[in-house]
C-alpha cells in the first residue's frame, strides 16, 4: 500500500504543470471575449509543431454539421501536460472550451479538452494571455 | 562491511525511486530522466534549495534546463509600470505593434525570439551548457542555440550582423556577465514589440542563487532606438530537474495565413512609413 502511494506521489511529482506557449500572438488571431464550448466528433488530429490542430464535426440543432478547427500548444507542451499523441483519436467525441478566431471562421484556440467517453479533462496549452 | 551495506541499501532505494520516476511510457522516460549530479533529499527528490553548484575552478556552474517563472517578461521586458525611453520612430513602431496585437512578430514567420527574450518563453525551456572556454545556450524554441565565448576573445569589430549577435562572457565574482553586439535588425526585444537596430548592445548579468533558481538582469543600449540605456525587470528562472528538452519546429504553420488574411483586411495593418530605418 505504502509502495503504491509512493509511486502515485512519485508520478504526481513528475507531472509538470502545463505551460502556455505560442509561436505567434494569441491576441492577434483569437478573441478572448468570444468563448465557445462545442461538442463534436474528431475528424482529424495534426500532432505537429509549432501547434497541434484538431478538427471536429459539430452538429447544430437544425441538423447541419460544421467542421471546427482548434489550435493547441505544440507536442512538447502537451506531452508535459500529460497528453500522448494517441490521447485523442479520430472518432472520439470531445467537448472543447475555446476562444474563437477574430476572422469569424470556425477556428478557435482550445483552452481545454474533455474526452466525453471518460470525462478526462486535459489542458490544451493555450497561448491566451500572450 | 556495514558502511558498504548501508551504501548498497541507499543505492538500491535511490534506484527504486528513479525507477518509479522513469516508469511508464517511452515518452514519460524522456520527460523524466534522472540527471546525474542533481542534489537529492533522502526520498530521492531533487533538492532545489541546495547550494549553487560549481565548476572545477570554483566559479558557479549555470548548467541545467531552465524556464522563466512567468510569461510576463516575454510580454514586456520592462518592470511593470515603466516605459522604455524610445526615440520617436521607435515609439511609433512600438505603438503600431501594440495596436496590431503583435500579429507580425517574428515567430509568426517561424523566426525565433532573440536576445534576451528567447530565454523568457516560459513554455519552451532552454538548456545552459557551461564548458571551458564557452557557455552554450540551447533553446527548445525552434531548436536554436547561442554561443557565449569565455576564452578571452573580444567582441568582433564590424561583424556580419546576426540574429543573436556575438557574445562574450566573463565572471565578476558570482555574476556571469555577457556582452552581446553585432545584432541584425528583425528580432523584437519582447512580444510587445520593443524594437532595436544594429547598434544594439546588451549586457546580461546572470546570478545562480541556488541549485533551483537563477536571476538575470539585462541592460539595453541602442542609441539609434533609445535616448539612453535602460534595464529589464529582474528575470527569474526555475531549474527544471530530471527532464530533457523536446523538439519544437515550425512544420505546420497554419497561423501565418490566418493572421495575414485577417490583418490585411484591417486598415491598421499598414506599417508606419518611418517604422524601419
Amino acid at each position: 500500500m505504502k509502495a503504491r502511494l509512493a509511486i502515485l506521489m512519485c508520478v504526481a511529482s513528475i507531472a509538470a504543470p502545463g505551460l502556455a506557449v505560442a509561436h505567434h500572438s494569441f491576441a492577434a488571431e483569437f478573441d478572448e471575449n468570444q468563448p465557445v464550448k462545442l461538442t463534436g466528433t474528431v475528424t482529424k488530429v495534426e500532432w505537429t509543431n509549432p501547434h497541434i490542430w484538431f478538427f471536429i464535426d459539430v452538429k447544430s440543432q437544425d441538423g447541419t454539421v460544421a467542421n471546427w478547427g482548434f489550435e493547441m500548444g505544440g507536442p512538447g507542451q502537451l506531452l508535459r501536460a500529460g497528453w500522448k499523441r494517441d490521447t485523442m483519436k479520430i472518432g472520439d467525441v470531445v467537448t472543447v472550451e475555446a476562444r474563437r478566431a477574430r476572422d469569424g471562421t470556425t477556428h478557435a484556440n482550445a483552452q481545454n479538452v474533455v474526452l466525453n467517453s471518460t470525462g478526462q479533462r486535459l489542458f490544451a496549452a493555450s497561448s491566451q494571455g500572450q | 562491511m556495514r558502511t558498504c551495506q548501508i551504501t548498497a541499501c541507499r543505492a538500491a532505494m535511490l534506484a527504486l525511486v528513479l525507477l518509479c520516476a522513469t516508469a511508464g511510457s517511452a515518452v514519460a522516460q524522456w520527460l523524466s530522466v534522472p540527471v546525474p549530479g542533481t542534489p537529492r533529499a533522502a526520498d530521492g527528490k531533487p533538492n532545489l534549495n541546495a547550494p549553487t553548484p560549481r565548476v572545477a575552478d570554483g566559479k558557479p556552474d549555470l548548467s541545467g534546463i531552465w524556464r522563466a517563472d512567468t510569461m510576463r517578461y516575454n510580454d514586456n521586458l520592462l518592470p511593470p509600470g515603466t516605459q522604455a525611453p524610445m526615440l520617436p520612430w521607435a515609439a511609433e513602431l512600438y505603438k503600431y505593434r501594440v495596436d496590431t496585437r503583435g500579429f507580425d512578430r517574428p515567430m509568426t514567420f517561424c523566426m525565433p525570439h532573440g536576445v534576451p527574450d528567447a530565454m523568457t518563453v516560459a513554455g519552451l525551456p532552454f538548456k545552459i551548457l557551461q564548458i571551458p572556454g564557452e557557455t552554450v545556450v540551447l533553446f527548445e524554441e525552434f531548436h536554436k542555440y547561442r554561443q557565449i565565448h569565455t576564452d578571452g576573445r573580444q567582441l568582433p569589430v564590424d561583424p556580419d550582423p546576426a540574429w543573436y549577435g556575438y557574445s562574450i562572457g566573463r565572471w565578476e565574482g558570482e555574476t556571469f556577465v555577457v556582452d552581446t553586439a553585432g545584432f541584425k535588425e528583425g528580432s523584437w526585444l519582447d512580444n510587445s514589440g520593443h524594437p532595436h537596430t544594429e547598434a544594439l548592445h546588451t549586457t546580461e548579468r546572470f546570478h545562480r542563487i541556488n541549485f533551483g533558481r537563477m536571476d538575470l538582469e539585462v541592460n539595453i543600449e541602442d542609441p539609434k532606438a533609445y535616448t539612453r540605456p535602460w534595464k529589464s525587470d529582474t528575470l527569474h528562472f526555475l531549474l527544471q530537474p530530471d527532464t530533457e528538452l523536446l523538439e519544437h519546429l515550425c512544420e505546420n504553420n497554419r497561423d501565418l495565413q490566418h493572421l495575414q488574411d485577417y490583418w490585411q483586411r484591417q486598415q491598421q495593418a499598414v506599417p508606419p512609413a518611418t517604422g524601419k530605418q
